[in-house]
């Protein structure tokens, strides 16, 4: 079942490479992405047996980030039909690119061998570069060239610290996690402790924490919203999964303080750095971009504190990839109808798309974590998380950086939404499906934030127990 | 064996210099292309008693991606620019070549306090590996084209990989096959991009700035 879950996405990817026609390729694209929901959520009643010797299987950390990547990416597809009515060029390269980024995902999800998800995790860096350069100019080939450099560079040192996990574990003679898990007492701390260095700083470039986050505002400014939503949403995240994963071995084998104070190191940079840049910046999906490496810190530190505070980042998993479907998709509607998403070009939007001024309005309080929007929840979660163990200078330092934040972000949309309007591309015409699909986002994430789901919450304390800190 | 892997070692951290001492960008493929083909020897020389089909695989794959064909995409990468000679350097190749000396000396000296478990084969396996990864960094960082990046980017996994061949099998084959295939796919999708940036920098008003073709700019 997950082997046809991996294969499908990759088959219809496959197909859209051919020369078939644009409406057939939207199509295509929802209906690989709703099978792949269909699926997803079927396995929240039935978990799936493991597959290929083990090499596959479900856990709940799995389940979660399968869950996120299947929403993100239906929609998208929703989305995408709406964004091709006023776009003439053709969507064979973006829809074929999303179709194997959904299928390496899903592998990621399920990889239980460390080797396994260093590959899975490396195409999704191949897969999305095409994607960046979709308006084919000089800032995109830029961004594209950035992305692909730092993260291949990034992502080779975590391959390194695979390898040097596998000197540590040489007497299991093996990289499946549960022999490593099951064996941690066999592992040589020295060359563990410098394999989690190389893991948190490979797998951390890819995530975009600070200091190895300069590809971020790049390659968000310069993609389409839809592309910005997958990698911002799911992409990063992916490699926050293999971050955990490595966190389940650091408590298996008692160095789970050290691996923290790397996070803690990390975290911090990552939510200073988005504070100092974006009060200057005057466009929107560059703000954005800043406030989506602020929220990877959020989630290292929710992990390197354990217990609830992990239970807030995995909660913050779900909150900030919808947050991104809000804020991104809005960003790339406006960036459409304008043509560009700089301030001084684009003012006044709420009085000529007064739906989109308010999606706007409504991503700056989800973006922010304002309540009644979950990521408050979350965000309040972890901060409770680093009071209560008395790490008190963290959670003022923290508040203070998301505060900067907010006032940088607020600048901005507000400057965006009100004023003197300025005159759009496009003739004057809300789009339902691009609507749609932020609507949908709005609705789920102001849902968490009032009620949790019984079966979330199960998930996710699973998902704590699992990696055990 | 001991010698012939030292050899290898050794041969391979010296193409690595080589590269940093070299302005052609040509020059610098094949060099490449030398080093990936001697790497692809090592596993030979390791299992030379008992070759078992895994190591051939290995030995095949790297030689046929790194050794051939990565060598031919990089060429088409740069086959109608005007580039291929002069690299521009940010740091001469004089200063190069020490600094790249003052880094092998680091590796080595790094290496003698970490300890590889088990019984090893060689014992230059570890700094020369470490010593080719931090080749590879200072090809990335000193020199300004697009394509002498991904060079060293590859000098880099070259690297990591003799490091990887020397040591065990923990890793399937399968998903050894798999790092390989995806260090190709990802310089397949660089020199498209390499391309595309000279094609965007040759049209238009803007390419008075022929000069700056192909650099990262």
């Amino acid at each position: 079942m997950l082997f046809i879950l991996i294969a499908m996405p990759f088959i219809c990817a496959l197909t859209a490479f051919l020369p078939v026609g644009r409406r057939f390729r939207g199509r295509l694209f929802f209906a690989a992405s709703l099978a792949h929901a269909c699926a997803v959520a079927a396995f929240w009643k039935f978990s799936p047996a493991p597959e290929f010797n083990g090499f596959l299987v479900l856990d709940p950390l799995g389940l979660l980030l399968l869950s996120i990547v299947s929403f993100l990416f239906l929609s998208v597809a929703v989305y995408m039909f709406g964004y091709f009515e006023h776009e003439q060029r053709s969507n064979r390269t973006i829809i074929a690119c999303l179709l194997f980024l959904l299928s390496m995902m899903t592998l990621v999800s399920v990889s239980y061998h460390l080797g396994l998800l260093w590959v899975a995790v490396e195409t999704t860096t191949l897969f999305s570069a095409p994607l960046i350069s979709f308006h084919r100019n000089r800032q995109s080939l830029e961004a594209t060239w950035k992305y692909l450099l730092v993260c291949s560079v990034g992502i080779s040192l975590a391959l390194m610290g695979t390898f040097f996990l596998a000197v540590a574990a040489h007497r299991l003679n093996t990289l499946s996690l549960p022999a490593i898990l099951n064996g941690a007492p066999a592992l040589s701390v020295n060359w563990l402790k410098l394999s989690i260095i190389f893991l948190v700083v490979g797998y951390g470039c890819k995530m975009g924490l600070a200091p190895t986050h300069s590809w971020k505002p790049e390659t968000y400014g310069q993609s389409t919203g839809m592309v910005a939503v997958i990698m911002a949403g799911v992409v990063t995240q992916c490699s926050f999964l293999a971050l955990m994963r490595v966190g389940q071995i650091c408590a298996k084998t008692g160095l789970y303080g050290f691996f923290s104070s790397i996070l803690f190191l990390t975290g911090v940079l990552s939510l200073a750095i988005p504070a100092l840049f974006i009060i200057g910046e005057r466009n929107i999906k560059r703000a954005f971009a800043y406030s989506s490496i602020e929220h990877m810190g959020i989630l290292v530190l929710g992990l390197g504190l354990g217990g609830v505070g992990l239970f807030g980042a995995l909660f913050h998993m779900v909150n900030n990839a919808l947050a991104k479907v809000i804020m991104f998709l809005t960003a790339g509607s406006v960036a459409q109808k304008y043509g560009s998403s700089r301030v001084n070009e684009v003012r006044g939007v709420i009085h000529v798309y007064p739906v989109t001024g308010i999606f706007l309005i409504v991503s700056l309080l989800a973006g922010t974590g304002m309540f009644p929007f979950a990521t408050f929840h979350s965000e309040l979660l972890i901060i409770n998380a680093a009071v209560s163990s008395r790490h008190y200078l963290l959670a003022v330092f923290s508040v203070a950086c998301l505060a900067l934040i907010f006032i940088g972000i607020a600048r901005i949309v507000l400057d965006i939404v009100q004023g003197k309007q300025t005159e759009p591309l496009l003739k004057k015409k809300e789009n339902f499906y691009m609507n749609a699909a932020i609507f949908t986002a709005i609705i789920a994430l102001a849902g968490f934030g009032l009620w949790m789901p019984g079966p979330l919450e199960r998930v996710i304390s699973e998902a704590v127990t699992l990696v055990g800190a | 064996m001991t010698s012939w892997i030292d050899l290898s070692c050794i041969l391979i951290v010296f193409f690595a210099l080589a590269i940093l001492a070299t302005y052609r960008i040509g020059g610098m493929i094949k060099i490449f292309a030398a080093q990936s083909l001697t790497l692809g020897l090592v596993p030979f020389f390791l299992h030379a008693d008992a070759l078992s089909g895994r190591d051939v695989a290995i030995a095949l794959g790297t030689m046929v991606l790194k050794g051939a064909l990565v060598p031919y995409i990089l060429f088409w990468a740069i086959r109608h620019v005007s580039m291929r000679s002069e690299v521009k350097p940010i740091i001469g190749v004089g200063l190069s070549i020490i600094g790249g000396a003052v880094l092998i000396a680091g590796a080595f000296w790094v290496s003698l306090s970490l300890r590889l478990p088990g019984k090893q084969a060689s014992d230059l396996v570890l700094p020369c590996s470490l010593a080719t990864v931090l080749l590879g960094f200072m090809i990335m960082v000193t020199r300004t084209r697009a394509v002498t990046q991904v060079l060293g980017y590859l000098v880099m996994e070259n690297g990591i990989f003799l490091f990887a061949l020397s040591l065990f099998n923990a890793m399937p084959t399968l998903i050894e096959m798999g790092i390989l295939l995806d260090i190709f796919a990802a310089v397949f999708i660089m020199a498209i991009v390499v391309n595309h940036i000279n094609e965007e920098f040759e049209k238009g008003p803007a390419a008075v700035s022929r000069s700056k073709m192909g650099e990262t700019f």
